[in-house]
Parts: structure tokens; sequence; C-alpha cells
């Protein structure tokens, strides 16, 4: 009890609950609504060159150190 | 047609992928593929470049695109065909396994941003995968957490990547993983830090894990915890002391073009990172 009450006075963090757990799982959801993944992306450059000669379109490739869609 | 890639890969493959995109990179400045050659870049389907940017503003972009549509005449263009793709660097998730999807969030420790770039890093969401092979799927299934699983995910997925490219955790920074899972729940500790301190993440785990005739149908876990330090890309815009940093794991839903997306911690070798 004494654990207890001075963990509540000193503001500590212990561990997770489950109502911690689903609240946090919720927020690190990525938002539905993201503008740059409204673009249909694709992750293929194959595909992408394919989906392209076939439509005769140009392919606008962004291209980083990781991902873009993801991995940092 | 809009492409999304880590040119860490493609730079590197002995393919026909990689040549088409050596071609195309290497009539833009970012021509050494030695280094990195990251940018926007706008091609014809042949290869033949368009326009190239390495600035992100809009306002760049936006010109870049204007001025290469502009130039672009259609033509018919042969597809591109890939037989024997380079295995170093076409990975794909274990057969049988699981494709979870890993965010991360810095909740707590930065001070005011004071450019509005540096804002969006204090803001941002990042985002990686975690592959499971089929043998921990099968025992996740049955209420079981290997160890090789519980290794991955302290390694590479328990850190800040929410301004860039982290390094991932060495074997030897993994001071303790006390993870356990009973009755559905996944919970435990972990304690990760480089031998000299700069740089660890302490923090609780817990979420819920459901199976279904065999395959898991949820691995919904979270981690909160404190940590301090930064590493690589991400040293940029870090928070000056300790932060409160949270990683939130769930299954990928495989209609997600993100889903496809290789893990970062398999960047250096496959087997090493599934092992």
């Amino acid at each position: 009890m004494m654990v207890l009450l001075l963990t509540a006075l000193l503001g500590v963090q212990q561990g997770l609950s489950d109502s911690d757990c689903t609240k946090l799982h919720a927020s690190l959801k990525p938002p539905t609504a993201e503008l740059w993944r409204d673009i249909p992306w694709k992750v293929s450059l194959l595909e992408a060159q394919n989906q392209a000669a076939k439509e005769k379109k140009p392919l606008f490739i962004w291209s980083m150190d990781g991902n873009p869609l993801g991995c940092g | 047609m809009n492409l999304a890639i880590d040119q860490w890969y493609t730079r590197r493959q002995k393919d026909p992928e990689g040549d088409l995109y050596r071609k195309i990179a290497g009539q833009s400045p970012q021509n050494n593929f030695n280094s990195t050659t990251q940018g926007l870049f706008l091609a014809a389907p042949d290869g033949t470049l368009l326009g190239f940017t390495n600035n992100r503003s809009p306002e760049w972009v936006r010109e870049m695109l204007k001025k290469g549509i502009a130039a672009y005449r259609p033509t018919e263009t042969a597809l591109l065909e890939n037989r024997t793709p380079d295995p170093g660097y076409n990975y794909r998730p274990p057969e049988g396994g699981l494709v979870v999807t890993v965010t991360t969030k810095v909740l707590k420790g930065y001070e005011a941003a004071s450019t509005t770039e540096i804002g969006f890093f204090q803001n941002s969401l990042g985002r990686d995968v975690l592959w499971v092979r089929k043998d921990e799927h099968e025992a996740l299934a049955r209420g079981e957490l290997m160890d090789s699983l519980k290794r991955r995910l302290a390694m590479f997925n328990l850190l800040d990547n929410t301004r860039g490219e982290p390094h991932h955790w060495e074997a030897s920074e993994v001071k303790k993983i006390d993870l356990s899972l009973k009755n559905g729940v996944l919970s435990g500790t972990v304690h990760l830090e480089t031998a000299s301190g700069d740089r660890a993440y302490i923090a609780d785990l817990r979420g819920t894990v459901e199976s279904k005739n065999g395959k898991v149908t949820r691995f919904d876990v979270v981690s909160r915890g404190q940590a301090w330090g930064a590493s690589g890309c991400t040293l940029t815009a870090k928070p000056k002391d300790k932060f409160t940093l949270a990683v939130a794991c769930r299954l990928a839903s495989g209609t997600d073009e993100a889903d496809r997306v290789m893990p970062q911690g398999a960047k250096s070798w496959l087997p090493d990172y599934l092992r």
C-alpha cells in the first residue's frame, strides 16, 4: 500500500495497464487521412514501369534512404 | 505512375530493375552509385530522365513536375522483365510467417519547435515492419513467444525512428528482454543500451495476441518507456534530454502497398535479421 501511495504521489509510471495499452495503441495508429498516402504509390520499380509503359505515362520516383512508405 | 523506393537497395541491384534505376539516376546529379542517390525523379518508362530535384519543398517539386510533364512525349515502350531478380536486394516476407506494422512516436521530451520542419519531426510517426518466421508464427498461435522473435522485436523495432534511420541495437546492447506470453497477454520489460550509455531505451511492453485455427489474428502490442540519445540519421532535432518513446505493433492488413516494404533491420543481411 505504501509503495502504491508513493508511486502515485511521485507520479512514477509503473508498467502499462490494459487501458493504457488500448489508448496508446490507438494513438499510434497512422491517420486514415494523410494527403501523401492518398497518392497510389507502388514499391516495385518493375510493376511501376510496366504500368507506366502500358498507360504511356511518366514515372514519378520518390527515392530515399529508407522507403518513404516505412522504415524510418 | 508513382513509385516510392529505398534507393539503398535499387541502386545496388544487379538485374534489369537495378539497370533501369541506374539509367534514370545516372542522368541526374545523383550519379555516383557508391553513395546515396536519393531525390525525386520524373522519367519516361524507357528510363529517359524528365526531371529531378532533391529539394522536397512543394514549390520545387511542382515546378520540376510541370517542366518534366511538358517535355514528355508518350511512345511505345517495352515492358521491363526481371526473370531473375537479384536475391541480395529482393527480400520477401517468410512464407507462413507474419508481417507486423510497427509505428513509433516520441510522446514527451521535446522543447518547443523552433521551425516548422522541426515541428514535423517532433510530431512524426516512425514506421517500419517486423517480419515473423513461420515457426515463430506457429509458436505464437500456440501461445508461445520464441526468443528469436523477442530479440528481433527488441533489436530492430524498439528504437526511435521518428526522424530518419537510426542504428539498430547490437546484440551486446540488449541488456534485458523479459517478455512473456500468458493467456494471450504479452507483457514484460526491455533494457537496451549502448556500451557508452549514450543511447538507451528502457520500457514496459504489453499487448494482446489472439489466434484462430493455428493462425495469429491479432498482435496488438505497445511499448512505452524512457529513452535517450540518437544515432544515424536521427540526430537532427533530437530531444535534448531523456524522452518518452512509444512503439505500437499490429498485424499488417495485407492490402496496403506499404505492407510490402522490407524491414529496416533486414537492410544489411536478411538471414541475420531472421536469425
